[in-house]
């Protein structure tokens, strides 16, 4: 990745669409240290991930400082990644019990919350085994939203599902984005971006191509590359 | 043939004193051999490279080198360092440092099964590495490693009888102190054979009930648990 710079703010809704291996994804891994940029910085509300500035030193940060920061940025990966041996409910309380410090009630409480919310209200206690991939990817939703993130990264959350199975995941995405949620979402989801987006960036060989507004982007690219993917993509 | 069962009966309190010591052996020292085991084997997974590499050689030589040859090195070796070891701790720490090694490369198996997605999850929750360890690898590695863990346990709780030949006076030496007094090779040999069948028996037991204890999908959570979640209506 090279000279990518881009700020999103506050209840914003930014879309990275591109062809596989344009490095959306290592964006949103460097976004939360899940992977480490060898350059550049990165910042959360004006603090520096990964890295702490004092009297002009910088070292970085120890495993519970950088924890401490990922609790803030809510990450939604491609292959859910749920823990397969804690039911959907103990799967959204674990960040709030074991990194918020919550008791057990108060974490359930939570849960059953934000399991409502995503729709699945009559799955709390259901093991990601029992659940489609579609729940599956709205448990992850839930698990991410419940520690009430500062931003919140989606890695591609329908590329793995049943075609028949990502409206119900972008249904909930949209509704998150509605309540004013900051997200960075890369997808192949052209619908979801034009219509959900503040603004997309186009990303190719791990830099961002071309940064607008989704009407602009898919309306009248100003890159050929990025007319190139579109007219692809779309046919 | 003439064989004479009363010898056995006759001789059945002592044998099952010396079995008395062939448990307190293959206790102690599995005990041991688990804790460093799993120290270990979080060393090796998640440690620094020398770490990583010190390990490897450790297991390397007490899983390529006899059991029997590490009781006599303990044994007589221990002198030359100025500690006189009578035969029992001899033993224990023989044997301990033997199943370590075993235990270090089983209980690595569990830890390496559990998907690294499953990891990065965690962390982006913002858990530490030593909660992700303690909520979502050990729950997981505990279950995978069940079978071949109880294997090595009932290996090596026959293995205790190599201890014989430093003189810890356990089940299998002490049939023999009997049976070379008593000429009663084939009756004492058998019911020493039958309680090592017992004592094995008892692990494979042991080892069914672990199976079924975390067969967590098949239970489900409990009514106790259920309550305290605030998820007890039927779903």
């Amino acid at each position: 990745m090279r000279g990518v710079s881009v700020e999103v703010t506050r209840g914003e809704v930014l879309v990275l669409i591109g062809p596989s291996g344009s490095g959306k994804s290592t964006l949103l891994r460097c976004m939360n240290f899940l992977e480490e940029p060898t350059s550049g910085i990165v910042r959360l509300d004006g603090r520096r991930l990964g890295v702490i500035d004092s009297n002009g030193k910088s070292r970085r940060m120890g495993g519970r400082e950088l924890a401490e920061m990922r609790s803030q940025i809510g990450m939604v990966f491609q292959l859910f990644y749920l823990w397969p041996h804690l039911t959907a409910i103990e799967n959204v309380m674990a960040g709030l019990t074991d990194v918020r410090g919550m008791s057990t009630r108060a974490a359930a409480e939570m849960a059953r919350a934000q399991l409502a919310k995503v729709g699945l209200a009559d799955k709390f206690t259901a093991y990601p085994e029992q659940l489609s991939g579609g729940q599956r990817q709205r448990v992850a939703i839930a698990r991410a939203l419940a520690m009430e993130p500062k931003v919140m990264l989606f890695d591609e959350p329908t590329s793995a599902l049943d075609p028949e199975l990502v409206d119900e995941v972008l249904a909930v995405m949209e509704k998150v984005a509605e309540e004013g949620m900051t997200m960075i979402v890369a997808t192949h989801e052209m619908d979801f971006a034009r219509r959900v987006a503040d603004r997309v960036a186009f990303m190719d060989e791990g830099q961002i191509v071309e940064l607008s507004s989704p009407q602009d982007i898919f309306e009248q690219p100003t890159n050929e590359r990025t007319a190139r993917f579109l007219r692809k993509f779309l046919a | 043939m003439n064989l004479d069962f009363g010898v056995a009966v006759a001789y059945l309190p002592h044998l099952l004193q010396a079995a008395g010591l062939t448990i307190f052996l293959a206790l102690t020292s599995q005990a041991v051999g688990t804790g460093l085991g799993t120290l270990l084997a979080l060393g090796r997974s998640a440690g620094p490279r020398w770490l990583s590499a010190i390990i490897w050689v450790y297991v390397w030589i007490f899983r390529g080198t006899p059991m029997l040859l590490h009781l006599f090195f303990i044994y007589y070796a221990a002198p030359l360092f100025g500690l006189t070891l009578d035969a029992l701790p001899a033993a224990i720490i023989a044997m301990s440092l033997s199943t370590t090694a075993y235990s270090c490369e089983i209980i690595r198996s569990g830890i390496q099964a559990v998907h690294h997605g499953q990891i990065e999850a965690a962390r982006a929750v913002g858990m530490t590495y030593p909660k992700i360890v303690r909520r979502i690898i050990m729950p997981q590695a505990v279950r995978i490693i069940i079978p071949p863990y109880m294997s090595n346990f009932i290996s090596h709780t026959k293995n205790t009888s190599l201890a014989s030949v430093i003189t810890v006076p356990e089940l299998m030496l002490t049939a023999q102190m009997i049976y070379s007094s008593t000429y009663r090779a084939i009756e004492i040999l058998s019911t020493a054979g039958l309680i090592y069948l017992f004592l094995t028996s008892c692990l494979t037991w042991l080892q069914l009930y672990f199976e079924r204890a975390t067969a967590y999908e098949k239970r489900g959570l409990s009514e106790r648990r259920k309550r305290l979640l605030g998820v007890s209506q039927p779903s």
